[in-house]
């Protein structure tokens, strides 16, 4: 086996792993502001595709469906904020865990009855043929995972740094009530955080479904994986979740070769058992992450 | 003008406010003293809205209050520089000073140039504060921290600011200078509550004073009549 080709595999696999990563930096961006996530993140990713999907079954654009599918997935964060988290945090009680796991359960039957169980393929204008860029074949809807999860982290990274409500969200994250003396409505900073990481599950939905096809199942696969990258990286390093995710995705990716496609999600169960007893805070983070 | 009346509040069961009342009129300084444990800083919280007054009335400029989110509080006018000073430790000096003026700045671009004035001014109370700009708030002396939780309050041009034991867990020089700037807010006609362990220096700068005990004020006064009052003198003045 030419070391080329394993090296093909293992940045195929990374390049997927930014998908994870996406997710995951979803459940950080909430659980900065709330201390909570949202358990259904994936039912949103999954929701949001068959929504794109829809929009392009009507003949809408692809680069009309993506704003309207971020959008969407704004919305649908709003709602899991007002119905599963919101009176829970009130009443500062763990609640939301048990809501968010109800209001995914709900969105998947949900998608079941509109939009059937079956994978449905999910047209792109992006091409799917290998070109060959630094001495590596790689699908320019591969890349355009790669460029779409870092270009939107980094945007709201340096939304984050360089503007006021940036550092009102900051703020909060590190004291709510001492935020709150400031004039910064904490309520609403908590709305802004699901909202922002309903739209990024949205993305990670429309970036991933050209490859991997739309269906109720793959939610919980996907999630499940954002979920062991967010448990090893901490869930306050975005820098760390796109490290650990590509890590993830590359080693998923030689273990399904080696050693057989059923063990493709052995990596990420090892990697998070290792994690939770070695390091319960995350390789890069502080917050640990109590009752997984 | 900040008015209090009859105020109820506590943390879930425990009730710790008993009928608090008390009245800072615009442009003078009050003091309010009393023991560990009396319901000071609970009076403040319940005055900024970081606790729901369960009963009684809290009034800023006239207008009811209580039972509004703090954030609305604060833009209505109020500044609370909280005990344990409560910077945000992961921003620098100056991003700290900026969220002080959140309420009235644009949230994305323009809110530096907006600020500048304000920024000067505080820079100029404390000129400490303007050569550790750049620095993580966290990383900064307990004095300096203390420095910048009144310089954020200022930033909101307040027309209350309650400070709640400002010299808390300072060398006696740098209590000095907290005192200093009080002193000098005052005479510039800012309006505050100040809550103090030090009771003597408190008074020395105080219009009027309130003494609190388990929940509700025990006595009030001028300094001047306070400082007749033995038991008081007895109990808080050493
Ligand atoms: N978060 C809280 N939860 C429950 N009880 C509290 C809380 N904060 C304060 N208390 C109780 O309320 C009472 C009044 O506390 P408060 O902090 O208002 O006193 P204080 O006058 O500011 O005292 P100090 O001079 O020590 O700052 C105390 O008995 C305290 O134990
Ligand atoms: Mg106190």
């Amino acid at each position: 086996m030419p070391a080329s080709i394993v090296a093909q595999m293992a940045i195929s696999g990374a390049l997927m792993g930014l998908v994870y990563a996406l997710i995951a930096y979803g459940f950080q961006l909430t659980y900065a502001t709330s201390k909570s996530i949202n358990f259904g993140q994936g039912e949103l990713v999954m929701v949001s595709a068959f929504f794109s999907l829809t929009l392009l079954d009507l003949g809408l654009s692809y680069w009309l469906v993506l704003p309207a599918g971020l959008l969407f997935g704004a919305a649908l964060g709003l709602v899991v904020e007002r119905a599963g988290v919101r009176l829970a945090l009130e009443q500062k009680s763990e609640g939301w865990i048990l809501l968010t796991i109800i209001l995914g359960l709900f969105f998947f039957s949900a998608a079941e009855n509109i939009w059937g169980r079956d994978d449905r393929p999910f047209p792109t204008p992006i091409p799917s043929d290998s070109i060959h860029v630094l001495g590596v074949d790689v699908t320019p809807l591969e890349l355009s995972v790669a460029v779409g999860v870092l270009a939107v982290m980094g945007l709201i990274e340096l939304l984050k740094r360089r503007t006021l409500l940036g550092k009102a969200f900051e703020a909060v994250s590190v004291d709510r009530d001492a935020g709150e003396l400031m004039g910064i409505s904490a309520k609403r900073t908590v709305m802004l955080s699901y909202a922002l990481s309903g739209a990024v599950a949205a993305l990670a939905g429309i970036l991933v479904s050209p490859i991997t096809t739309v269906g109720p199942t793959m939610a919980s696969a996907l999630v499940l994986k954002a979920f062991s990258v967010a448990v090893v990286a901490g869930l306050d390093s975005g820098f760390g979740v796109v490290l650990v995710g590509m890590f993830l995705g590359a080693l998923e990716t030689l273990a399904s070769f080696y050693v057989g496609s059923g063990w493709r999600e052995a990596p990420g169960l090892v990697l998070l058992i290792l994690a939770l007893a070695v390091r319960p805070t995350g390789v890069f983070g502080k917050a640990a992450i109590r009752k997984v | 003008m900040l008015l209090v009346e009859d105020v109820y509040a506590g943390y879930g069961l425990s009730e710790v406010l008993l009928g608090t009342s008390l009245a800072v009129k615009p442009g003078t300084v009050v003091a309010l003293i009393g023991a560990n444990g009396a319901g000071k800083t609970t009076t403040m919280r319940a005055i900024s809205g970081l606790i729901r007054p369960a009963r009684g009335r809290v009034l800023l400029d006239g207008e009811p209050v209580g039972g509004l989110p703090a954030s609305r509080i604060a833009r209505l006018g109020l500044a609370h520089a909280p005990e344990g000073r409560k910077v945000f430790g992961t921003l620098c000096v100056e991003d700290n000073l900026l969220l002080g003026a959140y309420g009235r700045l644009p949230r994305f671009f323009g809110f530096r140039g907006r600020a500048a004035a304000d920024l000067e001014r505080v820079y100029g109370l404390f000129p400490r504060l303007r050569e550790r700009r750049r620095q993580l708030a966290g990383t900064l002396s307990g004095g300096e921290q203390q420095m910048l939780a009144i310089g954020r309050a200022l930033m909101a041009r307040p027309k209350v600011m309650l400070l709640d034991e400002p010299s808390m867990g300072l060398a006696p020089v740098i209590v000095q200078e907290v005192f200093r700037t009080i002193r000098q807010l005052k005479a510039e006609g800012m309006t505050m509550l100040l809550v103090e362990q030090f009771a003597k220096t408190a008074l020395e700068v105080a219009d009027y004073a309130y003494v609190m005990e388990r929940g509700r004020i025990a006595i009030e006064g001028t300094p001047a009549e306070l400082r007749r009052d033995e038991r008081l003198l007895a109990a808080y003045l050493g």
